[in-house]
């Protein structure tokens, strides 16, 4: 059983990362990439409380939740891919065993703690559980972090052997190989990465004070599962045999088994990873798994004190979230994905996986995680940064991808026509303005069949007297779609001389697209 | 075709592969064109013909949806995008404005490069014909070329010239360029301009626009600088009709 779980521990890992490599122009799947990210639990309860119906978008979800109840949590042992890399890093850094890390058991409680603020902010219309959902964290981790880094690792390293002239043919083939299959794409340069970072190394290092610490205190995920499998039908039974030697108490990865009765097991807490059954002596093998149809009950561990401290916390969250300054200034820089709901729907049913920014990097490169400006809910929300990349006319993948739908899925048709901004010239900074010289690449490069980006020929009288025309360039506001080409296109060192900002966006909900 | 190529040449054709367009909508080179000439080449006895572009909007999308890629590899030739190390700094002994400038490597290294470009529109430079389409295997910035264009065009151009410029003007994009996007922009003329002089290539399509030499900047500065081969006011060219 145990090498059955690792087997599909790895399976569901590799297929999560196949997944996000296949997210990328062409996007031609048969398998939606985002459909990994459909699995998370807690996905269905947000969904109810946002809408008050389940989609069946999420039908993945479903499915765990329905075996959950049966099994308990075996979604966290079996198939979480952030379980999987925690269960690695714990090998790694050599967790202590349960007889060191039981004082944190007080700590249980946590998790639920954070899930319940999630619920009742939700019911407040502020989603924050999406920082906290393991897959979006996992998926936000490949796409800041291991996916761009690893990328220029090897970009750089085939490169600088390549010069090695021996090297060169062989180098070059396997060049070619690495920019079909891992990146036909330019390297993605990501902002955040460093806080993205942070949440992901503090969660694996936690590792070295308990195993499976980040599932055992804080998942909100393995809480809410826990919450489910309290009368789980698939019990461990341990028989008249048993030595009772402890190892499987020592050893369980989630400290499920209580000191003082191996017998019974948290069925809150058990992942079910079966150590437990190979660990025990190959003599006695007192451990044997069945099914009952009269299971014991696990209650769940919150006091009532706990619950009601909890819920003054998440009402002091609340009020903190809605009297954040609502600064104008900041507002118009926050350009959404072509497609988006409007501003707070958006914000609420994004669960800043990345996803689209990921399929971003493979072709314009304007989405970015953002930073916070005003409100903690801007935290990782995607924002097009025109300046760094821009949105590439004839791409809808990002609202091909987006998991919970934030981003609605645009027709190529419907997205050329959906404006995400406006363009602003700044004339002190653009060169036919400042300088009275052409350039007008903006003009050039602008996307639309009759260009947004227009020019007036007008004379310019040079200091000696004698006249000279230059192509001063405006936009047309009717004509433009705010995708930025202008701004990333712009020559003019560091702060363009055309910009884009929120002005004449349009936001859609799902009614508008019949 | 034999008389540019000689046998076991490394050749590189160079079309127009800018734009995330399809190709009725004239922003790119025909890629049926390309595939032609790709194929001569090789008969002629080329070893090796190398296909490339750095483009505009995202690479594959425009290598993807112009149809090059496709009709280039089947005809023959090494289709690849641009590798960024691949950028080489030549002199420019002869620049006004550019003293130096980065260039393809391997461009730089072809024994012989023909040029397509495909016959467009363009506001800055009136039109985008075989001078601007060398752009295309230019590194640096640029957009900081864009002014003083004409001048800092042919100062890199001058070095680069190609064996032989063939102008796809079978459909040409008379507005709206050099992006173009709109089939009503397209006119279709199903006509080729070849020469073994980019200048008289250039000069003969300025021609399809009806324009005066004086309002292209780039092709007067060409000629200002004699970089043609021939005297253009005395040059003989045969029209060949194809027929239909």
């Amino acid at each position: 059983m145990v090498r059955l779980r690792r087997i599909t521990q790895i399976v569901f890992l590799v297929f999560f990362i196949i997944l996000f490599l296949k997210a990328r122009y062409p996007y031609n799947n048969t398998l939606s990439s985002d459909l990994f990210l459909r699995f998370s639990p807690l996905i269905p309860i947000f969904d109810f409380i946002d809408n008050f119906s389940f989609s069946w978008l999420f039908w993945p979800a479903i499915v765990i939740i329905i075996l959950t109840i049966f099994l308990g949590r075996f979604f966290c042992g079996w198939i979480c891919p952030l379980g999987t890399v925690i269960d690695l890093s714990g090998k790694i850094i050599k967790s202590p065993s349960n007889t060191s890390s039981n004082k944190f058991d007080r700590l249980r409680y946590l998790k639920f703690a954070i899930l319940i603020v999630a619920i009742i902010l939700a019911f407040f219309s502020y989603n924050l559980w999406g920082y906290f959902d393991p897959l979006s964290i996992f998926n936000r981790v490949l796409t800041a972090l291991i996916y761009p880094v690893g990328t220029l690792i090897t970009e750089n390293l085939l490169l600088y052997t390549s010069e090695i002239s021996a090297l060169e043919d062989p180098v070059y083939w396997l060049y070619d190989i690495f920019k079909e299959f891992i990146m036909p794409e330019k390297q993605a340069f990501v902002q955040q990465v460093f806080w993205i970072t942070l949440l992901f190394v503090i969660i694996l290092g936690l590792e070295k004070l308990s195993r499976r610490f980040w599932c055992r205190y804080l998942c909100p995920a393995g809480a809410w599962l826990g919450f489910l499998s309290q009368f789980r039908f698939y019990e461990r039974i341990v028989g008249e045999v048993c030595p009772a030697c402890d190892k499987c108490q020592v050893e369980c990865k989630m400290n499920a088994i209580p000191e003082d009765d191996v017998a019974h097991t948290s069925k809150i807490e058990c992942i079910e990873c079966f150590n437990c059954g190979s660990l025990c002596p190959p003599k006695k093998s007192a451990i044997t798994y069945r099914w009952r149809w009269k299971p014991y009950h696990t209650a769940v561990d919150v006091n009532r004190r706990q619950f009601i401290t909890t819920s003054a916390a998440s009402f002091i969250t609340l009020g903190m979230l809605s009297i954040g300054l609502k600064d104008r200034k900041n507002k118009e820089k926050r350009i959404r994905p072509p497609g988006s709901l409007p501003e707070e729907d958006f914000l609420n049913t994004c669960i800043r996986c990345l996803q689209c920014v990921r399929i971003c990097q493979s072709n314009g490169q304007c989405l970015q995680p953002d930073s916070i400006h005003d409100s903690v809910m801007e935290l990782w929300a995607p924002v097009a940064h025109m300046r760094e990349g821009y949105c590439e006319y004839t791409c809808n993948l990002c609202g091909l991808v987006c998991p919970t739908e934030a981003i609605l899925t645009l027709s190529l048709k419907e997205k050329k026509k959906t404006p995400m901004g406006l363009a602003y010239f700044n004339k002190n900074l653009c060169l036919p303005f400042a300088q009275n010289v052409d350039c007008i690449v903006c003009e050039e490069h602008c996307p639309t069949p009759d260009k947004a980006i227009k020019f007036d020929l007008k004379d310019f009288i040079l200091p000696d007297g004698s006249m000279k025309k230059v192509k001063y360039p405006y936009v047309v506001k009717e004509l433009c779609i705010g995708c930025g080409i202008c701004e990333y296109k712009c020559p003019v060192p560091g702060e363009p001389g055309i910009f884009v900002n929120t002005d004449n966006q349009r936001r859609l909900i799902k009614t508008d697209l019949a | 075709m034999e008389r540019f190529i000689s046998r076991g040449d490394h050749v590189v054709v160079k079309p127009n592969i800018g734009w995330a367009r399809a190709p009725e909508l004239a922003a790119n080179t025909n890629p049926d064109l390309v595939a032609e000439v790709i194929r001569s080449c090789l008969k002629a006895g080329a070893k090796v013909v190398k296909v490339f572009d750095r483009t505009c909007n995202d690479p594959r999308r425009c290598y993807n949806l112009s149809g090059i890629e496709e009709s280039a590899t089947s005809a023959g030739a090494e289709v690849r995008q641009i590798r960024r190390n691949m950028f080489t700094p030549i002199k420019l002994p002869e620049g006004k404005l550019l003293k130096e400038w980065e260039i393809y490597k391997e461009y730089l290294e072809a024994d012989k490069i023909i040029n397509i470009p495909i016959a467009k529109h363009h506001s800055l430079s009136r039109v985008s014909l075989g001078a601007k389409n060398l752009m295309g295997v230019m590194g640096g910035n640029r957009g900081s070329l864009h002014t003083d264009f004409d001048q800092k065009l042919i100062d890199i151009c001058s070095e680069i010239l190609p064996t032989l410029t063939i102008i796809d003007a079978y459909r040409i994009l008379v507005r709206n360029g050099p992006t173009g996007g709109n089939p009503a922009d397209v006119k279709i003329q199903k006509s080729l301009i070849a020469s073994d002089c980019i200048v008289t290539a250039d000069y003969l399509a300025m021609d399809l626009f009806s324009l005066p030499l004086h309002q292209v900047g780039h092709i007067q500065e060409m000629l200002n600088r004699s970089l043609n081969k021939y005297d253009l006011s005395r040059f003989n060219y045969m029209q060949i009709d194809l027929g239909s």
